[in-house]
């Protein structure tokens, strides 16, 4: 990217979210301001389209247009129809305005026979309505219940994005590894290790380490503060620029240490460490 | 045709504004098929892919309004937004752009399955007849989301190659697919 506009490069790299964050945070600064660069980017977007296109057509699962589509009817939250509850308006019983009947028993029982349908759609309509305020108040809560659900999976994912990404680039092979030094020296081996006792959690990350025979792998240690025997934390090969890393042994949780070391084993790894030590820090207050 | 569909789109996104579920499920039957796939190739996964298009049509459901004309066509739109999603899923990372963010040039239209799938036909031809290793590249940026120099550095070469590879391949297809010289199909199986 140059100071006053962004390479092709760098904009298709953008275009394809393979900038680093901070590229990507300069990239939209610019863009924001620049004509020019946002049209060429739209060019290249528009070229991208062409490669989602060569994708083989895969039929899409069986269901999912349901799943969608009552995804989509939770989502709206729309409020039940309420016109069949309302539209038949109850028709007035002629009860009262009925001619007499001339028989004593049917005059007795006929109150009992128009009542009662009278009164069963009312009772049912009734029913329904308080069932679905029920429902609709049972929805509501579920949908409030939702939203913090998701709202703590994207903060959960936003917190573990962040640890992988911190732990990327601590560890990952494409991560560059430097040791800064005064002057052209060469640096000497060194590592640097961060420790939790209470979490058991231990990242370890070498620099400039010697390479190492087939049968022999480095091993790093754990001198407890209590005067316990040294704990094994991690068998590590340097790679060919002489960096290795040790991310999340296995250890026993709660053990303060004194003192970390590093000393070369047998390819198995050893439980004692053999002498010498060829790296060694005090972990110090 | 393009016209027409165009304003169909258009229409069913004007719907969706009004809160229209059939209009949704219409735009749904139209495009899922085409970000399925872009997500499935991604993910090489039904569950995650599907996982994918639905939050991309609730999305959609959700704000109508993210998608507007200038932006190019709604299926090319799609279509990226598709891939962009699923290499998020991918690398198990929040959304990095929000859909309204991706912006096309491209007048690609897609509305119409038939001629849907005549495009993608005619562009698998014109991947296929890319340099093998500008092919590979290509894939591994758009398909793996790998950076220029995570591929470099998987593939042995130069970084400088890999960017050469990805540029020539984009501008080749470009090119293809402004001249129209479309190779059929049929013939082209015969030759072999």
């Amino acid at each position: 990217m140059n100071a006053h506009h962004i390479s092709e490069d760098d904009l298709l790299l953008y275009s394809l979210q393979s900038l680093s964050a901070g590229q990507t945070a300069a990239a939209e600064l610019h863009l924001e301001t620049c004509p020019e660069c946002s049209r060429n980017l739209s060019e290249i977007s528009g070229d991208l389209v062409l490669l989602s296109l060569s994708v083989e057509p895969q039929p899409i699962p069986s269901g999912a247009r349901e799943r969608f589509l009552k995804r989509v009817a939770s989502e709206s939250q729309t409020a039940a129809p309420v016109g069949e509850f309302t539209a038949a308006a109850p028709r007035r019983q002629p009860i009262l305005s009925d001619p007499p009947e001339p028989s004593r028993v049917i005059r007795q029982i006929q109150p009992r026979r128009s009542w009662f349908p009278v009164l069963i759609p009312w009772a049912a309509a009734f029913a329904l309505l308080v069932l679905t305020g029920f429902l609709g108040n049972r929805n509501q809560k579920l949908s409030e219940l939702l939203d913090i659900d998701k709202g703590q999976i994207a903060q959960l994912s936003a917190q573990a994005g962040r640890a992988q990404q911190v732990l990327d680039a601590l560890t990952a092979p494409a991560a560059k590894s430097v040791t800064l030094t005064e002057g052209k020296q060469t640096p000497p081996p060194s590592g640097h290790t961060s420790y939790l006792a209470e979490k058991a959690a231990l990242v370890f990350v070498g620099n400039n380490l010697k390479p190492i025979a087939g049968d022999k792998t480095y091993e790093l240690w754990i001198i407890p503060e209590d005067g316990r025997a040294p704990l094994p934390a991690g068998l590590f090969r340097p790679d060919d620029h002489g960096a290795a890393s040790v991310v999340l042994p296995p250890l026993p949780a709660g053990v303060p240490a004194k003192a970390f070391a590093v000393t070369v084993e047998r390819a198995e790894g050893a439980s004692s460490p053999t002498m010498p030590i060829v790296l060694s820090g005090a972990a110090g207050l | 045709m393009a016209a027409s569909t165009a304003a169909g789109d258009a229409a069913l996104l004007a719907r969706l504004q009004a809160g229209d579920q059939q209009a949704m499920a219409s735009l749904f039957d139209r495009y899922s098929g085409i970000v399925y796939s872009v997500a499935f190739r991604v993910l090489q996964d039904s569950a995650q892919a599907e996982d994918v298009m639905q939050d991309i049509f609730i999305q959609i459901w959700k704000k109508p309004g993210a998608f507007v004309s200038g932006r190019g066509t709604l299926g090319a739109w799609l279509a990226v937004v598709a891939r962009n999603r699923a290499i998020d899923a991918l690398r198990r990372r929040r959304p990095t752009d929000s859909v309204e963010d991706v912006v096309l040039a491209a007048s690609t239209n897609l509305a119409v399955e038939s001629e849907r799938n005549v495009l993608m036909e005619k562009v698998r031809i014109y991947m296929h007849q890319l340099p093998p290793e500008q092919l590979k590249t290509v894939e591994m940026a758009y398909f793996e989301g790998l950076s220029h120099s995570e591929i470099s550095e998987k593939t042995g070469d130069a970084l400088g190659t890999v960017k050469t590879r990805i540029r020539l391949a984009l501008i080749a297809l470009r090119k293809a697919m402004h001249r129209q010289e479309i190779p059929d199909p049929a013939i082209q199986g015969e030759a072999k």
